[in-house]
């Protein structure tokens, strides 16, 4: 599948196989026994927990020692002071996903100039240049995985009438992206369907802010959530109130899967990779570290999954049998 | 905050005795905030110094300035020996501006603060060969979402564009009352009326290749440098020159125009564009990967059914000896025009930009080497080139700064800063009911006429 967006600074994404290690990196990578720490906006996803087994078991190959993961749950401060500190600590790259933009740009700027490697993932904040600030990006073609959402939906919405785009309220490189692709396909091949954007400000207040746009437009005829753990959030608060409509979201987290096989509410999900993007970026982290030169955008593409395939693409994403309640809910 | 809200400053300024519009205290605030601004001054001692102003004056229009939202004093500044001073320090999220930059194959937009600075940028593909009125409507949309997606209430005071060629511009810095001529298929097409209507907002314009300059010399490599070198690699191959800091546009805007000069490569002499573009690269990845010299272009043709110059560079990369050939041949042709324009301009940095430069290390090196081998050792001796790092994002920034430099040029400023915002100024209302009139009673394109010039308005009476 082709990567159909551009990077944060319009860069064309290169496929995540030029990152491929020669059995020589690796074995030099290992003579070097290199330390690693990663900082992640969340560990609590199972987003987070795909692409951690991706990233440690492809630096644990390459004898990397992962010496810190810090969770910062979504808060800049928190993520700030662990990039402060980190920054004199004797690593030699660190992994990060940015939880926010302008707020922690510059405490990621200070790591490159300590002099530590740092591959961001999924998220760039404005203004970090590669190759000064950090090394590379790596992430799913966002724009992608918005434009395979906006289709799954629009083939349950009846023509002309109104749905609701849930977007995260934050400056974030790719729900920004999910958010304008989402609209874009919309706008292209389904003009007929009015779109309301409703902004969360974080994961407790998603059910309440989809609840409230129910509510204040109760013709709506679907919803299309940014990412899962939010989309679950508000589709419990819309089932609570007896709001059934079709709903479709970014990542296959084991949730969202289930409620996709059960035919409840979740219709199609725009599911990432995030196993093999965490291997791509073990890889640019090691080749960082090797002192090679890498892209500073390489991108994986997104998966469609419906009721129909979720069994099968689990399997591809999570790298793991679909659990039993996948199972009996597809027989 | 609105419009209407910023045309209420002007009430608030009379009431309190603040400076009527009169030309002095106009030239007193501009100057005083240019100081701030540009850090030049950022006390109000380094104020009555560098300003030649007294000290109730600079009093006075700091005053004047903090009502109007565009100073601030509320941090101090290092003690040496008595009492830490006040900083003055400019606002730059006072208001904002809205930028876009449009190439053949791609869109960008961004939102900035008043100092140019990129808040947030993002990057979409884009056909430029469809109907103008596509793309504006696309540019539109984004700069909606941009705004909405900000969380600060500041208002919109600019919108930059970074145009795909040369643009033909009216002396100075003004804003724009028409849509210039840029593009053959836009000829016509009144997409700067429509933004300013749409937006409430002046716009100025400027080629790709001068915003990226300008963008790389203020948010980059080029920080700093104050003669400056920019070449945009693509399917055209274009230049920009910062001379003493300053955008070099010629007479006509047209300054930079490489792509047109001849080259020669074996019996074959043909302009730049043609010999060393990325269609002729793209043309030779093909023919090679048709004629089996290239396994991995080879590859790529039987997957994808076509060869672009990015798989060439990527092939060349990984170290696939034709593509290597190929990017190297485009680096020595590039390399030695460029080499004519070091050694006319004696830059200190030369900056290569496009995607195909960004990616490839090798089409670097033959720039380098030919540079370097081709110019007078002076020319050479603190010459740094290097590749582009912000790619596109160097064009919006540099879009942005043009736009914050304008608003903030003293002519134009004088005239806007009795009302508070240039939104509220009436040479801009002026214009602004000019193109509604003409958009919205005939219901065709047709230009209003340019604005009279700034400096006829600047001792505008109250």
């Amino acid at each position: 599948m082709p990567i159909t967006g551009l990077g944060p600074h319009g860069e064309r994404a290169t496929p995540a196989n030029r990152l491929k290690l020669s059995s020589e990196d690796q074995q030099l990578a290992q003579d070097r026994r290199f330390s690693v720490a990663i900082v992640l906006h969340t560990a609590r996803s199972d987003w987070s927990n795909q692409q951690m087994a991706g990233i440690v078991g492809t630096l644990g190959d390459c004898a990397a020692v992962v010496t810190e993961v810090v969770d910062c749950g979504f808060d800049a401060p928190t993520q700030i002071a662990a990039l402060e500190r980190l920054g004199r600590a004797p690593v030699d790259a660190i992994i990060s996903v940015p939880v926010a933009n302008a707020t922690v740009a510059e405490a990621h700027r200070q790591v490159a100039r300590a002099s530590i490697k740092l591959i961001l993932h999924d998220n760039v904040p404005t203004g970090l240049l590669p190759g000064s600030d950090y090394t590379s990006l790596v992430s799913a073609d966002n724009f992608g995985l918005g434009l395979i959402a906006a289709e799954l939906l629009a083939a349950h919405i009846p023509p002309g009438r109104e749905i609701v785009l849930l977007a995260y309220g934050e400056d974030f490189y790719a729900t920004n992206e999910r958010e304008i692709a989402f609209g874009r396909w919309m706008l292209v091949n389904r003009p007929d369907i009015k779109v309301r954007t409703v902004r969360f400000a974080g994961l407790d207040t998603a059910g309440e802010a989809a609840l409230t746009a129910a509510r204040a437009h109760p013709g709506i005829a679907g919803m299309f959530v940014v990412w899962d753990t939010p989309a679950i959030g508000a589709i419990a608060a819309l089932e609570a109130s007896g709001f059934g409509i079709p709903v479709t979201t970014v990542d296959l987290g084991n949730d969202a899967a289930v409620l996709l096989s059960q035919g409840r509410q979740i219709v199609g999900i725009a599911a990432q990779q995030p196993y093999w993007q965490g291997v791509a970026v073990a890889e640019a982290t090691i080749l960082a570290m090797l002192g090679r030169i890498i892209p500073s955008w390489v991108a994986l593409p997104g998966l469609a999954v419906t009721r129909q395939n979720v069994a099968e693409m689990y399997q591809t994403v999570w790298r793991a049998q679909a659990p039993r309640d996948i199972i009996d809910a597809l027989k | 905050m609105t419009d209407s809200q910023a045309t209420d400053q002007p009430e608030r300024l009379r009431q309190k005795g603040r400076p009527r519009n009169s030309d002095a205290a106009a030239r007193s605030l501009t100057a005083i905030l240019n100081l701030v601004r540009t850090w030049r001054a950022n006390t109000r001692q380094e104020l009555e110094r560098e300003s030649e102003l007294g000290r109730a004056i600079v009093s006075d229009r700091l005053a004047t300035l903090a009502d109007l939202g565009l100073v601030d004093e509320s941090e101090l500044g290092e003690a040496s020996g008595g009492r830490a001073p006040r900083l003055v320090q400019f606002k730059a999220e006072r208001a904002r501006i809205v930028v876009a930059t449009l190439d053949q194959t791609a869109l960008g937009v961004g939102l900035a603060d008043l100092s140019g600075r990129l808040l947030t940028e993002h990057h979409e593909e884009l056909d430029l060969s469809a109907p103008a009125e596509a793309t504006v409507a696309r540019l539109g949309t984004l700069f909606d979402w941009l705004l909405g997606k900000d969380a600060s209430p500041a208002p919109l005071w600019g919108i930059g564009i970074s145009a795909p060629g040369p643009v033909q511009l009216p002396p100075g810095d003004d804003f724009l009352a028409g849509s210039p001529s840029f593009l053959p298929a836009w000829e016509n097409h009144p997409f700067i009326e429509q933004l300013t209507v749409r937006f409430r907002a002046p716009a100025w314009i400027r080629s790709s290749v001068e915003t990226m300059a300008v963008g790389e010399l203020h948010a980059s490599g080029g920080a700093g440098a104050s003669d400056m070198l920019f070449v945009k690699v693509g399917k055209r191959i274009g230049a920009s020159a910062i001379c003493d800091g300053r955008l070099y546009r010629g007479a006509q805007g047209a300054a930079g125009l490489i792509g047109q000069l001849p080259v020669t490569s074996g019996a074959r002499t043909a302009p730049l564009d043609l010999m060393a573009g990325s269609d002729m690269i793209a043309r030779e990845g093909r023919a090679a990967a048709e004629a089996g010299a290239s396994p991995v272009l080879a590859d790529i043709l039987a997957r994808i059914g076509a060869i672009t110059a990015i798989d060439v560079g990527q092939a060349a990369q990984m170290g696939d000896a034709v593509s290597m050939e190929v990017m190297s041949r485009s680096g020595h042709l590039i390399g030695h025009v460029v080499a004519a324009l070091a050694n006319m301009l004696n830059p200190s940095i030369i900056v290569l930009s496009g995607s195909i430069a960004q990616t490839n290390d090798i089409l670097l090196a033959a720039v380098r080497e030919t540079v370097y081998g081709e110019s007078h050792p002076l020319v050479t001796r603190d010459l740094k080139i290097s590749a582009s790092r912000m790619g596109s994002s160097a064009g919006l920034a540099g879009a942005a700064k043009v736009v914050s430099e304008a608003l903030f040029d003293p002519d134009l400023m004088r005239e806007w800063i009795t009302h508070g915002a240039p939104t509220a100024m009436p040479r801009f209302r002026a214009t602004l009911a000019q193109i509604d009139a003409l958009l919205s009673g005939s219901g065709r394109a047709e230009r209003p006429a340019p604005p009279p010039s700034a400096n006829a308005h600047s001792d505008r009476p109250s």
